[in-house]
């Protein structure tokens, strides 16, 4: 036999957010296999020059799945920038805001992206291994998985007046304030939210237990674990310090993202655009970890709500109250964190200082220099920037969430495709763990171009003369 | 919504042609008596008695309740070379198209989930018109920005007409 190169990646250049490129041994196993991010970030070079008030409305044009938490991102490192404090109740807002955006990503991850690779199985007809065929399987399910991101859309609009880009948070604060109306119309959503995300976390842990064997062999090493606490190392998805635990659950680092150069480096290698961030003090390869919501629920000691605390007793118990490092168990962290965020979004309405009018705080002491760091639904965010004294920004630096996981969903695509992927007839069913690998992490990828004809996936098998012997195509 | 009708832009006006739905959803607002910033990307939300328009940066799942109370809808977006048409005009049908690794979502993917979820689906177009450059601009290219007018005039008469196809 003869050995083979696989490359899955997208048809034309432009659309080029991603592709996987499997090399194979001349015994029809995989050698190595490589996660590619082939597009080129430009969008710092095209912030330089703007003023820094003009942030919070052009970076959520980076992302269109997770908008808010570059408003966010961008707000708060105008913050710092400026050198002003949001009023409490400004703070409240946008965490609330926040809230939104992660009810609504997690619960469209978890339903709609990856459930149909759970409830369907890895192996089903691709043709409806997607929300027609989790319709067929489950319309109630999947009418309630729809409702969970509204729900989560909805908090978005009823703080921020728009139902996509927000126009909201500004350094120093907020500009619009909450009606007790839109509290109550908020509120009224949290039961149905909460009930609806228990379904889905007893699927997930009924899946569990029926597909350990494959939890353990899917992509499964050891990491560092990176996100924000709060001052008693409860979990923060808004504010707080950054916290690095090692695989043992052994804290490295907690420290104020405004010293995250200190702290971390970005490593670059020669085929993939996306650079790969790792902890200075271990080096590379050593110092990589995980971010998002196995990084953040390893990171963290407890959870300050109680269901999701509960939860999240059950999910450290996994691996004996070391951090959980199996891949697949993102989806089971993703929904503990879904939990955590309408509890929280509970405690938020709940507030009396939540309908204050004291939103905006103008009284700026100008530093320069600013960093703001908000936990997005795939990990951490970092917005740094450095502006003149007129508040023209001189230079920009952005590390997203997808950007900290970059090593380890290259490390998840090569061990699947060693476990999963055999020749010389590479079967589709292989290929859709390896794509679950990735999806595992949630990746966005998506601060591209969307031009029609760009979506199609190829995977192509060359043998090692680079003939084409074989080609998998899908929209 | 006021209208029977949405258009639904969708592109990065960050990324030069790839925005050419923001510029065409832009002079229909005009047409409209309605105002938009100058600043492409700037959010397009209007509702309208003639026709209703958003932009956005991607086609997203909430779409799908949304166009299932509107009886048309054509969405807008740039193309690339691998169309011939320098401005295609294609009628819909609710299909769902899987997108394996990222959240891109289509339209055709869109109109299966409004069937399936909300129980009907519009009438649906799709106007691409072909992209050239797509570098980091705010500017279409010269080229792009003529397709653009021609689209905008046979999208707004599919939208006066009422006629299937321009």
């Amino acid at each position: 036999m003869v050995a083979q190169k696989i490359t899955i990646e997208p048809v034309t250049r432009i659309e080029g957010h991603a592709k996987v490129t499997i090399n194979m041994n001349d015994n029809g196993s995989v050698d190595h296999a490589y996660f590619h991010v082939n597009e080129f970030r430009g969008f710092e070079k095209f912030c330089e020059g703007r003023m820094v008030f003009e942030m919070p409305s052009i970076t959520p044009r980076i992302c269109g799945i997770c908008p808010v938490s570059h408003h966010l991102a961008a707000a708060k490192a105008g913050d710092r920038l400026m050198g002003v404090e949001p009023p409490h109740t400004a703070n409240l807002l946008r965490e609330l805001m926040h809230m939104g955006q992660i009810i609504q990503s997690h619960g469209m991850h978890f339903f709609q992206l990856s459930g149909p690779d759970l409830i369907l199985g890895f192996d089903s007809d691709p043709a409806t291994r997607n929300v027609v065929g989790l319709i067929d399987a489950d319309p109630e399910l999947t009418v309630r998985a729809v409702e969970l991101r509204k729900y989560g859309q909805d908090i978005i609009y009823q703080v921020g007046g728009r139902r996509i880009h927000p126009n909201f948070a500004v350094p120093g604060g907020v500009n619009r304030a909450l009606t007790a109306d839109k509290r109550e119309h908020m509120l009224a959503g949290i039961d149905k939210a909460i009930e609806t995300t228990q379904i889905g976390l007893q699927l997930m842990k009924d899946w569990a237990d029926a597909n350990i064997e494959d939890i353990e062999k899917f992509a499964v090493f050891h990491t560092g674990y990176f996100g924000l606490v709060t001052p008693e190392n409860g979990l923060e998805l808004y504010d707080g310090d950054i916290r690095l635990v090692d695989r043992e659950g052994d804290e490295l680092e907690l420290f104020s993202a405004q010293n995250y150069l200190d702290i971390i480096a970005e490593r670059v290698l020669d085929w993939s655009y996306l650079k790969f961030p790792y902890y200075k003090k271990m080096g590379w390869p050593d110092g990589v970890y995980r971010v998002g919501p196995l990084g953040r629920l390893n990171a963290c000691d407890k959870i300050d709500t109680p269901m999701a605390q509960e939860e999240w007793l059950t999910y450290r118990k996994l691996n004996d109250g070391k951090p959980v490092f199996q891949t697949l168990y993102y989806h089971y962290a993703r929904l503990i964190e879904t939990l955590f965020a309408i509890e929280r979004t509970r405690e938020i309405l709940d507030d009396p200082d939540l309908l204050g009018n004291d939103i905006l705080n103008r009284r700026f002491d100008f530093q320069g220099e600013g960093v703001g760091v908000i936990e997005a639904p795939r990990g951490t965010l970092l917005h740094h920037y450095w502006a003149k004294p007129n508040g023209q920004l001189e230079r920009v630096n952005l590390i997203v969430s997808t950007g900290h996981n970059n090593w380890a969903m290259s490390e998840a695509v090569d061990s699947v495709a060693k476990t999963y992927v055999k020749g010389p007839e590479v079967q589709e069913g292989m290929l859709n763990r390896v794509e679950a690998a990735i999806r595992a992490y949630d990746p966005c990828l998506s601060c591209s171009t969307h031009a029609i004809g760009q979506m199609p996936i190829v995977i192509d098998v060359h043998d090692s003369k680079g003939n084409l012997v074989q080609t998998l195509k899908r929209s | 919504m006021k209208a029977d009708t949405l258009v639904i832009g969708y592109g990065n006006a960050d990324r030069q042609d790839d925005g050419v739905g923001w510029h065409i959803l832009k002079n229909l607002a005009e047409r409209v008596g309605q105002q938009v910033p100058e600043d492409p990307g700037a959010p397009i939300e209007i509702e309208n008695e003639t026709v209703d328009l958003i932009f956005l940066l991607q086609i997203i799942p909430e779409l799908a309740e949304m166009i299932s109370h509107y009886k048309r809808v054509c969405f807008v977006d740039a193309h690339t070379a691998d169309i011939s048409e320098e401005i295609s005009w294609i009628k819909l049908h609710p299909e769902y198209e899987r997108s394996p690794l990222t959240h891109h979502m289509s339209p055709k993917t869109v109109l299966s989930i409004s069937a399936i979820i909300y129980g009907s689906a519009p009438e649906a177009v799709l106007v691409s018109v072909r992209g050239f450059s797509f570098e980091f601009s705010q500017a279409l290219s010269p080229q792009t920005a003529t397709l653009s007018q021609e689209a905008v005039e046979k999208i707004w008469s599919w939208i006066i007409t009422r006629s299937p196809s321009p």
